[in-house]
């Protein structure tokens, strides 16, 4: 916490001490963008995209980078993954924030700015890669630690020895279909009825998205028992549920 | 039913009463984020913490107290729903209809700044960051763990985390901050 943080500084005889209280979501909240670190360009699960025009980004790059020049990155917005955290350099700064800006405006969650481009890059020692852009953009979501995989929560589905699916949705969401395996608790019921999960089995647990799935899952491991959660789309028609990752 | 305005009050005229006789933040100049008055609070059918999620589908807030999901119900009368965003400090006060909990209203908590500390506002921050730490005079510490800040930070801010700050002091700030004459600005994510 800053305050807290502040508070110390102050104590140390720090004299001019001050506070952004409104933090990180009120300076992107104003438009403005945020910039990665050295160690994040180098070794994040991101995708890196250089705005530089064709030319100079073969000639040299800094390595993982896509490149889509400014002047055709409106079209791109399909080839983007916009769960991926996506850090974008150029020229300059500005050129920089245009893509940034755009890229936000498409939803990318975690987008960022690498300062400074590959001048900045190598003034830190790195190196640069050269030749052509690879020919499509790829990335795979890295599981967290709480996270269950789409073929392991397909797996469950067919064989429920060790693990249940654990079906947050509203019963209306449910009406629609349901999955194979699975048990359906609505999210506002789970504390109440913790009780009817059967020991010694793990929950997978899922929702629509995984936003409920996650909220779920602090109730199970109040009540001490195991779970994981699958991040995915969950959707049902006429009795037919469909995941996508 | 002729009862149920007045049982919605109740909790609410508890709560304003700890608040208003309750310990006065500027006690502890260096910690003013002093827990007591929130706890307080807490047995007054409020939680204040961070909120965990929010689900539009099964009306459901979840509150992070005390390293605990706490789990409430909300409906059309809720007031200050827009405050319930992941990840911010929010006070959310609740009554109990049966065995639920109804939170009735969300307000931001909004954080104490220690004794001699000022709050600085985004236009201002954004003027310091296009001249630059030297010519701004300026040293922007962001406090969030590590990790956060390499993903994504205000431009020209250094990481020193605030569990790092208080084991290391301003060892890690640079050296002329170190004299303290430069403008110290602290950030994290949000207020709290």
């Amino acid at each position: 916490m800053s305050p807290k943080s502040a508070g110390l500084a102050k104590k140390m005889g720090h004299t001019d001490v001050r506070v952004f209280l409104a933090g990180i979501p009120a300076w992107k909240k104003a438009g403005k963008s945020v910039t990665a670190s050295e160690k994040f360009v180098q070794t994040g699960n991101i995708v890196l995209v250089d705005l530089r025009s064709k030319e100079e980004y073969e000639a040299g790059h800094i390595p993982k980078a896509h490149n889509i020049p400014m002047a055709s990155l409106a079209a791109k917005e399909d080839s983007l993954p916009i769960k991926a955290p996506v850090v974008v350099y150029a020229n300059t700064f500005l050129e920089a924030q245009q893509g940034y800006n755009l890229m936000k405006k498409w939803g990318v969650k975690t987008g960022s700015i690498w300062p400074g481009g590959v001048k900045s890059w190598t003034d830190k020692g790195n190196k640069l890669a050269t030749g052509p852009t690879p020919a499509s953009i790829s990335w795979t979501r890295k599981l967290g630690k709480n996270e269950v995989s789409l073929a392991e929560f397909k797996k469950a589905m067919d064989d429920g020895a060790n693990q249940l699916i654990l079906d947050v949705r509203t019963s209306d969401e449910v009406k629609d279909g349901i999955l194979k395996n699975s048990k359906h608790i609505p999210l506002d019921e789970i504390e109440k009825r913790v009780g009817e999960l059967p020991k010694g089995k793990e929950m997978l647990i899922h929702c629509s998205t995984g936003a409920r799935a996650e909220m779920a899952k602090a109730a199970l491991d109040k009540a001490g028992i195991k779970s994981r959660v699958l991040i995915a789309d969950v959707e049902c028609e006429q009795g037919k549920c469909e995941i996508t990752d | 039913m002729h009862n149920k305005p007045l049982r919605r009050w109740i909790p609410f005229l508890l709560i304003t009463g700890l608040l208003a006789g309750g310990p006065s933040l500027s006690g502890s100049p260096a910690f003013a984020a002093d827990p007591a008055p929130q706890a307080a609070a807490q047995d007054a059918n409020a939680f204040t913490g961070k909120i965990t999620g929010k689900s539009n589908k099964a009306k459901t807030i979840s509150v992070e107290v005390k390293g605990k999901n706490e789990f409430l119900k909300f409906d059309d009368t809720t007031k200050g729903l827009e405050h319930a965003v992941e990840g911010e400090a929010a006070i959310v006060k609740f009554e109990l209809r049966g065995a639920d909990r109804f939170a009735t209203s969300v307000e931001p908590k909004l954080a104490t700044l220690p004794e001699g500390v000022a709050e600085m506002k985004t236009d201002e921050l954004a003027k310091l960051i296009a001249m630059g730490p030297a010519e701004g005079n300026y040293v922007l510490v962001d406090s969030r763990p590590a990790a956060r800040y390499h993903e994504g930070h205000i431009p020209t801010a250094i990481s020193l985390p605030d569990t790092v700050h208080v084991e290391t002091g301003d060892a890690y700030l640079p050296g002329d901050a170190r004299l303290k004459k430069t403008t110290l600005i602290f950030y994290c994510g949000g207020f709290t």
